[in-house]
């Protein structure tokens, strides 16, 4: 078969098996709406003004740029913790770092007794949603918190001892590459970050 | 009423709450989301669901849109990311059966008339890797460009093309092999 012969059949065989599944498709459209009747979001006049203005994608390049700055400068201060407290896996020590720095009440009643969990730390300065997807949430999105408004959006997991693969979504990008992850992977593509949550009081 | 509308009109009446505007954009782009969820999961029920889900997601997301961006783009971008956590979620919960036919609810006069080799270059795409599968569905079902898909996917263009060759070599070589087969 020639390139334009696959091509065609491919075009065809695809655009047919959407044809055939017209019937169970039918209501589609009724049944989004009826979804979004049950909660609308909260949309209005000023959402419109601004999608009115359009405006560049300038600011978002900016954006970016200044987390992963503020990343890799996160990174150097865990690293540089880690290396001065031997006793300690380096992970623990920039997540105790990370999490002193962003949210020193959490620390309050840790120690041994206490569930596991993952501690998700992200600097998005100017961000304006921050989740995080992984295989402890089927890859549904849990939303980062910055309740402060500092730019530093966490979240807190209690999860049993296990091996998980995560990711961020930042303002609807993904961002696999945390910089406390244990380890990276790479599927569909794309990088995923991987820690490990161990037992004896090493958690949240 | 909304028929006669432009798309923009319709954005703009979405954010403003009226969902029947909505409900347009989405009779518009079912079955281009629909058929793209389908392409990438290979699994009818999979499809379907994922593609509710990116019509909700992009009406509650609506007020991010930037409307120098094509519409199609953007909502494409919204399914292939819930399309490829869907997949990821499959990896360790496997569906008990995969779709690779899609025929049974055709009637049985259409089901013989269609020709035998389409129904082999889908069971080829649904054993191609996800990487190349993915360029195959938006070049050839939904017509985008390698720079779109370059945005879609969010990987470089060069990349794009090379995924779309490798693709179409891997599902020739398929085809070759099982034609040698029978």
């Amino acid at each position: 078969m020639n390139v334009d012969a696959l091509e065609n059949v491919l075009r065809e065989a695809l655009r047919e098996e959407v044809e055939v599944s017209s019937e169970s498709l039918s209501g589609f459209e009724q049944r989004v709406v009826a979804e979004i009747e049950g909660r609308r979001p909260r949309v209005g006049v000023l959402d419109t003004l601004r999608l009115a203005v359009a405006p560049t994608h300038a600011g978002r390049v900016g954006q970016l740029a200044v987390v992963a700055v503020t990343a890799a400068a996160f990174l150097v201060v865990g690293l540089w913790v880690g290396d001065r407290t031997p006793t300690a896996p380096a992970a623990v020590g920039e997540i105790a770092t990370l999490r002193a720095a962003a949210a020193p009440e959490s620390l309050e009643g840790s120690g041994p007794g206490k569930p596991e969990g993952l501690v998700f730390i992200v600097p998005a300065l100017q961000a304006e949603s921050v989740s995080v997807v992984g295989s402890f949430n089927e890859w549904e999105p849990t939303k980062l918190t910055d309740e402060d408004g500092d730019g530093i959006w966490t979240a807190t997991i209690p999860l049993p001892p296990g091996r998980y693969e995560y990711a961020f979504i930042i303002d609807g990008r993904w961002w696999g590459q945390d910089p406390l992850a244990d380890e990276y992977v790479r599927s569909f593509g794309e990088f995923s970050s991987v820690r490990y949550v161990v037992g004896g009081g090493d958690g949240v | 009423m909304y028929r006669t509308q432009d798309e923009v009109s319709l954005l703009r009446a979405s954010l403003n709450g009226e969902v029947e505007a909505w409900g347009e954009i989405v009779t518009r782009y079912r079955d281009a989301v629909f058929g793209l969820c389908l392409g990438f999961l290979r699994n009818r029920a999979d499809a379907e669901d994922i593609a509710h889900d990116a019509f909700i997601r992009a009406y509650a997301n609506l007020r991010r849109y930037k409307i120098e961006r094509k519409f199609s783009t953007w909502v494409f971008t919204i399914a292939a990311n819930l399309c490829r956590n869907r997949l990821r979620y499959r990896r360790n919960h496997p569906v008990v059966e995969w779709e690779t036919d899609l025929e049974g609810s055709v009637d049985p006069a259409r089901a013989v008339a269609r020709e035998d080799r389409h129904k082999k270059v889908r069971e080829s795409l649904t054993q191609l890797p996800y990487a190349y599968r993915a360029p195959l569905v938006l070049r050839f079902y939904n017509d985008l460009s390698y720079h779109e898909i370059a945005e879609v996917l969010a990987i470089p263009e060069g990349t794009v093309k090379t995924r779309i060759h490798r693709g179409k070599a891997m599902l020739r070589e398929m085809l070759e092999e099982e034609r040698d087969v029978t």
